[in-house]
């Protein structure tokens, strides 16, 4: 459905290489994206795989490759360099257990710090994360969208048991978000490659081979990528960086909410967990527990908004993650007023929503 | 100086440093060719040769990172096939430190044989960071790393690429005369071309070993290797004509459909239902409990399907974990199985190992074949001739048709729904499976105590 999903919003570039649980959306594009007009190619590495993405989508194709915790380490200079240059490309990183080579078939969320902290200079890496075969196809357009909307690279995080669980989705009830192009710079317009206005603004894209000259640079630039040691022009550029995602997070981030009014505990879950996180509210409320449910869709920019509409009297939160130390609470931790946080992990395993009752319980039991 | 390269270019280049040279050949090469400036990209890699991006002001320029310019490059002449107007010449700037971390790209760009031109600037040895050698520095080359000397015997890059396929491969010294053309050459030829230009670093090459121009030739003798001519000149089809050939040739594949499944609703399941089917690798078990699964869609249930195999697919255990639902299913673990059906001892092995048997109640149901050692495992059990009686290949399936006998939950028609997603030669074998199954539960007087 990662697959499906980076058809409809307009992939025409893929690069891959084998990497168990990614695999599948490799093959699926491998198949279907020159069937659709697209050009599907195999790289020697991960290295490759997104040079060649980055590459491709400087010529002005939507591109995206797809891969686990290893080859993600590969890329990560790579996906710098798009952050950098400006460049729109979608990563599919589905985790699997690390670290190193790790367990290639076990399912974990170990990936949330690699995948959002990889860059050097703190930058917020828009990351989205599915829980379900429903919300890969839905997420993945979202990623799309964001990633042209803003000339930057996104991150769309699953793992092993999103990726490659087969489950029946509805087809009456799919969420098809509206295409979006990366805005292009007008005819005969002066090219400023990385010009903006107000700090928030996204540089109009020209194409590499289009009439408007490309000056394109990893290293540190001004607004018309002429390489400058440390300047306050170059400062300008560094913070746009940041400031343009800021200005749009709010819009950006989305989140599945079951709010109960008079709750004193706030469930927070994402990815897979999310889904055992949801059968366990249902069985608490069953049980005349009063639990509020908030599944950040997008992992960051952290939902902010809807996190404080959801924290609303409440007393405790419980994150639910399938990582050894709470890589996303440790980050929500700040944005919580004092609230008491308190971790369900595990690793190796899905987390049962048994497990998330019994915290819960023991929370109660305090 | 030309309208390619900048009339006011402050050249960044230490004194009599090669690069100099490389980039006016460059131009002039350019001019040779009048190409269309919007035509080229730029692609530089990072070291003192990747100071030429602003040199050149109507060129695309692409700036890059250390060793990856031609991967870059790659990428953007291969989405240029899509484009029906697409010419885009890549042209890329690369040390020979650059050539070392990135060789793959290398290889990879000259195996595909994309339009790509790649410029190996070889000075020996990593200028920018201060003079260390490469893979490239010749044997008593002395640099800032091999103070008495380079031991290592240097990389013959265009030997290299020639296993690689590369269909245009020459070698030439930055001060002779005729680079320009040679470089016009690369440039023009369709497919993935490189030429090698030996070249001197004044600033550490120069400093620490006696090298003249003629040394320059001395050295690429040393070596045995021929300068000026094109060592490779091969012809073969480029991405771009390949690409082109599969498109007007429907060598592409057809794009699937996604499966949809002919609704006939009437299961019986109130509430969740969980199942585990383990056997042998190469013994369709999988493909059994996918069947499983489509024919509960089709009777209007949600389903969800998990595979699991040893690392290495084709051997040891197989196994599929079902859960079957009136509802849409969020929790997918298998801690308490419904149904657990065993079908090999590979998979019985597995079973046991994994924990799953430990998970079973008194109200599971164990569909086992009759030759297994019973396990130690709760709940009701059945054992079934499986294996001798519909065969290896069929023994998941018809356990899975004997348990629908014994406890149904699905109509027939939904069986007949499931087997119309499989390629009609499929189909015939599945039901010989599901028939022997059916017959199987129906000699079966009633599930056993376990032992
Ligand atoms: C991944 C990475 N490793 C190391 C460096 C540091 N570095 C900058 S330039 C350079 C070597 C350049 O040498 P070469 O490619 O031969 O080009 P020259 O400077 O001689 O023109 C290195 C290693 C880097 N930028 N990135
Ligand atoms: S350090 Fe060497 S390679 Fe770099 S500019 Fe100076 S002479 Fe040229």
């Amino acid at each position: 459905m990662v697959a499906e999903g980076a058809l409809a919003a307009g992939c025409r570039f893929f690069a891959g290489y084998p990497i168990t649980p990614a695999s599948e959306i490799y093959e699926v594009m491998m198949r279907e994206l020159p069937a659709r007009g697209g050009l599907a190619l195999s790289a020697p590495d991960e290295i490759s795989s997104l040079c060649y993405c980055v590459g491709a989508s400087l010529r002005g194709l939507k591109a995206m490759t797809a891969t686990s915790g290893p080859g993600w380490a590969l890329m990560i200079e790579t996906f710098q360099y798009a952050l950098m240059t400006e460049t729109p490309v979608v990563i599919a990183l589905v985790a699997r257990l690390g670290p190193s080579t790790g367990g290639a078939t076990q399912g974990a969320q170990g990936d949330v710090w690699l995948a959002e902290f990889g860059t050097s200079g703190g930058y917020t890496v828009p990351v989205f994360a599915p829980s379900t075969a429903a919300e890969c196809y839905e997420l993945t357009i979202h990623a799309f969208n964001w990633s042209e909307r803003l000339r930057t690279p996104v991150l769309l995080l699953s793992d092993k048991e999103v990726g490659m669980t087969t489950e029946v989705v509805d087809d009456d009830a799919l969420a098809r978000p509206t295409r979006v192009d990366r805005a292009r710079i007008a005819e005969g317009e002066k090219p400023r490659p990385y010009g903006f206005n107000a700090p928030g603004d996204v540089p109009a894209f020209a194409e590499v081979g289009g009439e408007a000259k490309v000056t394109a640079t990893g290293s540190a630039h001004d607004q018309e990528g002429r390489l400058r040691k440390n300047s306050p022009e170059v400062i300008e550029v560094l913070s746009h960086l940041q400031q343009k995602i800021e200005a749009h997070a709010e819009e950006m981030t989305l989140a599945r909410t079951d709010l109960e009014a008079g709750s004193s505990y706030l469930l927070v879950s994402y990815g897979i967990t999310a889904r055992a996180a949801r059968q366990a509210t249902s069985a608490l409320r069953r049980d005349g527990a009063r639990i509020s449910f908030l599944q950040p869709q997008t992992l960051f920019p952290i939902p902010r908004r809807t996190l404080d509409r959801a924290l609303a009297g409440v007393k405790t939160v419980l994150v639910a993650e399938e990582n050894l130390t709470g890589q996303y609470r440790a980050l929500l931790a700040a944005h919580l007023g004092g609230r008491r946080i308190v971790g369900i992990n595990k690793i190796g395993a899905l987390i049962s929503p048994a497990e998330i009752v019994q915290a819960v319980r023991n929370e109660e039991a305090r | 100086m030309s309208a390619y390269l900048a009339p006011d270019a402050q050249l960044p280049y230490c004194r009599g440093c090669g690069h100099a040279s490389v980039v006016r050949q460059l131009s002039r090469a350019f001019e040779r060719l009048q190409l269309p400036p919007r035509s080229v990209a730029l692609t530089t890699d990072i070291g003192c040769v990747g100071l030429a991006d602003s040199l050149f002001p109507y060129l695309h320029t692409v700036h890059t990172t250390h060793g990856r310019s031609t991967a870059f490059a790659t990428g953007m002449a291969l989405a240029d096939v899509l484009f029906e107007q697409g010419s885009l010449k890549p042209v890329v700037m690369i040390g020979d430190g650059g050539a070392m971390i990135g060789l793959l790209h290398l290889v990879h760009a000259a195996q595909l044989n994309v339009d790509v031109t790649v410029l190996v600037h070889n000075n020996f040895l990593f200028g920018m960071t201060g003079g260390q050698h490469s893979a490239l520095t010749p044997v008593e080359f002395v640099t800032a790393t091999t103070p008495t000397g380079n031991y290592v015997p240097p990389l013959d890059l265009l030997e290299l690429l020639r296993a690689a396929h590369a269909g245009f491969l020459a070698r030439q010294s930055a001060t002779d005369a005729g680079l320009d053309a040679l470089i016009a050459e690369a440039i023009a030829f369709p497919g993935f071309a490189l030429v090698e230009i030996l070249e001197l670093c004044t600033a550490y090459g120069t400093r620490w070993n006696k090298l003249t121009g003629a040394k320059l030739k001395e050295i690429a003798t040393l070596q045995g290797y021929a300068l000026g001519k094109p060592e490779a000149s091969l012809e073969r089809p480029t991405f771009r004509e390949v690409i082109r050939h599969q498109q007007q040739n429907s060598h592409v594949p057809h794009a699937t459909r996604p499966e949809v499944l002919r609704q006939v609703e009437g299961a019986t399941l109130a509430s969740e239902l969980r199942l585990v089917v383990a056997g042998s690798a190469g013994e369709r078990v999988q493909s059994a409990a996918g069947l499983l699964a489509r024919a509960a869609v089709a009777a209007g249930l949600y389903a969800t399907q998990k595979n699991d195999n040893p690392v290495t697919q084709g051997t040891g255990f197989s196994l599929s974990e079902i859960c079957l639902s009136p509802r849409p299913i969020e929790y997918t673990g298998m801690e308490q199985p419904d149904v657990v059906i065993v079908v090999s001892a590979d998979g019985l092995k597995e079973l046991v190992a994994n924990g799953t048997l430990a998970g079973t109640r008194p109200e599971t149901l164990l569909v086992m074949d009759v030759e297994l050692d019973v396990p130690p495992a709760n709940g009701r059990l059945v054992r079934l001739p499986l294996r001798q009686r519909a065969t290896p290949q069929r023994a998941a399936l018809a356990a899975i048709a004997a348990w629908q006998a014994l406890a149904p939950i699905l109509p027939p028609a939904a069986w007949d729904a499931a087997l119309e997603t499989l390629p009609a030669d499929r189909r015939g074998e599945n039901i010989t499976a599901l028939q022997a199954g059916r017959e199987l539960a129906e000699c079966q007087s009633g599930p056993a105590k376990p032992t």
